[in-house]
Order: C-alpha cells, then structure tokens, then sequence
C-alpha cells in the first residue's frame, strides 16, 4: 500500500513523504528534497566567473579563466556527488532492524542499518542547529552493557529536516511497530 | 558604584574582582570596603589615564629635561590602543564562536540526557502526597506529547 503526501522542510522548501506499508511488521518512509534549482546553480556560477574576470584584469593571466571554468565543472560535480542528497529512506522491519539509505544527486547511495537488538527507542527531539531550534527525529540506541542507558543519539532525516507534522507522522508509524515488537520479543 | 568611564578601569577592576575568592561575590555590595575598593578603581585608572596622554603627547625634550629618560618608544602609545581597539571587535567575533562550538550537535546525547538524569533515584509513588519533582525521559515525553494527545500538534 503507498500513500504520498507533501509536507515542508524547516527552510520553508517542499518535501514529499512516501509511505509505504508492505506489511504490519514493515514500512518505508521515503523523503524527497527539493531538486538543485537553477536559480542557484547560476547565481553561482556568474559570481565564480565575474571574480575570476576580475582577477584576470588585475593579473592579465588567461589560465585564471580556464581555472575557473574547470573549478566550476569540478565543484559542480563533487557537490552533485557528496553533497545533493536527493532522497533519504527510512525502512523498518520488526525483528530485523532499521535501515537508512541517502541517495545522491549523482545516484551515489549510503546506507546504514541498525539491528532491532540496539534500538531503545525512536524519539522527536528538539535542539538547536543554528539559529534555530528544530525538532528531529532520532534513534536511541543502547548500552549493551547496561539497557537502561543511551549509548547513542542516531538522527535521521539529516539534510531533508522535514517539519513536525511530517515527523509525527513517521513517529505514529514507527511506535506502532516497536510496540508490535516489544510485544513479541517479551512472550515466550 | 563604580562608573566604568575608561577601558583601563574596566581592566583593572575585572583583575581586581577575578583575585577575589569566589564565595565573597555574593557579599560584595554588603561590605563597607567596597566603597573604598571602588575608590581605589576610579583614582588608579584616573591616574593611568593621566599618564598615558603624558606619554602620548609630551615631547621626548621635555620629559628628558624633566629627569624621566626611561619610557617605552612613543610608537607604542598609538600601537596599544589599537591592539585594544582590535582585541574588542575579536572579542564579538570570539564570543559568538564560542557559543556555537558549546552547542551541543544534534547526534550528541547531551541533547537528550545529563549526568543527572543518569543518575537520580526512582522515589515510591504514594498516594495522598504530591510526586517527587524528577526528569522525565525523552521516550515518556514523546508518548504523552504525539501518542496520547492526538489533535495537538496535527494543525497546519
């Protein structure tokens, strides 16, 4: 079953929520940032070559030109590759675990997983970043050594950082399958 | 109450309270020798500043011939206030830097618990008095904020 909705970041961009529930004990919440817009894009790229032209006319050196188109090309690329996320995917399975993935604009994928066993609990925080104070939503994780403490605050949806009625949503479905699971992990 | 009318007397009367034991701080507006300290601030930093313009400027010839050969180069009373001057705009920049660099990250655990919270003790619950005053974790919190009210925060 899916359901799409569209919800806003805490800058005020369009996201879309993805939900898709494959069974009682599996969802996957699926966020898409907004898209590299061109606005941007060329705003950068004249300000590059309007300092690079400066430079010239101060040094009369023509490799500074070519420099700056080759730094443009390059800059372009490696924000594309290690910095544009496109999408960011939030799956959770009951007995297994929870599964992360942030893909690229260049289709370059990251994934982390996080087995059932050190998962405590997932939580809708609230700290400051920036000048702002946001909420997000985390994963705690715990202490192998001692359960009742938090070894680790995972959070997810890092450069998506959808609003709370977005999180609120992902919370509500989460809870329900932790609370599916700490049901069936505590009988026999 | 002193007047903090010259950086000078700023930097003299913050020297004079940081040598100050801590645990007098909070007698300081109580004493009587706190209108004698205040006193001593405002002569002293009066004084400094007096000798500071001498220095600036009175010409070499004249000190000279007064018997005073032993200052520093005058090149120094231009440089020190603008070393000051500088130090002080650094300082704005500083401070805010500061307090981004203590903010906690958002993966970092001060954002949800403390040594306190870790640490404190779960009293009984009874039933006439009212509940000791404890932390309530951020799993507790979440339940009764999203769970349990459910047209709370759902608005837009």
């Amino acid at each position: 079953m899916e359901d799409e909705r569209s919800f806003s970041d805490i800058c005020g961009g369009r996201l879309a929520l993805q939900r898709r529930y494959y069974s009682p004990s599996c969802r996957e919440f699926c966020l898409s940032c907004p898209r590299l817009s061109l606005r941007s894009l060329t705003a950068v790229t004249c300000t590059v070559w309007l300092a690079a032209y400066g430079l010239f006319t101060l040094c009369e050196n023509s490799m500074i030109l070519s420099a700056a188109i080759f730094i443009t090309l390059l800059g372009l690329l490696g924000y594309l590759h290690f910095v544009k996320i496109d999408q960011e995917t939030l799956l959770i399975i009951d007995s297994l675990g929870i599964q992360m993935t942030s893909s690229y604009a260049s289709g370059k994928e990251s994934t982390t997983f996080i087995e059932m066993g050190k998962v405590k609990d997932i939580v809708i925080n609230e700290a400051i970043y920036m000048q702002k104070v946001i909420y997000y939503l985390c994963i705690l994780l715990k202490d192998p050594v001692e359960p009742h403490r938090i070894s680790q605050v995972v959070p997810v949806f890092q450069s998506a950082k959808p609003r709370l009625d977005c999180l609120i949503e992902v919370y509500r479905s989460c809870q329900e399958i932790l609370a599916h699971q700490k049901a069936t992990s505590t009988s026999p | 109450m002193v007047s903090i009318s010259s950086p000078l007397s700023l930097l003299i009367y913050l020297a004079l309270r940081l040598s100050k034991a801590p645990g007098k701080m909070v007698e300081n507006s109580l004493l009587p020798g706190r209108a004698i300290y205040d006193f001593v601030i405002l002569l002293s930093s009066q004084f400094g500043f007096i000798l500071y313009l001498v220095w600036a400027f009175i010409p070499e010839s004249w000190l000279n011939s007064l018997g005073l050969t032993y200052w520093p180069q005058k090149h120094w009373t231009v440089a020190l206030s603008l070393y000051l001057l500088i130090t002080v705009v650094i300082g704005y920049v500083l401070l805010f830097g500061i307090n981004m660099m203590s903010t906690p990250s958002l993966n970092s655990i001060h954002t949800i618990t403390d040594n306190y919270a870790k640490n404190q003790q779960q009293k009984k619950y009874q039933e006439v008095a009212i509940p000791a005053l404890r932390v309530i974790s951020a799993s507790e919190v979440n339940q009764m904020l999203f769970l349990a009210a459910k047209d709370l925060y759902t608005k837009n």
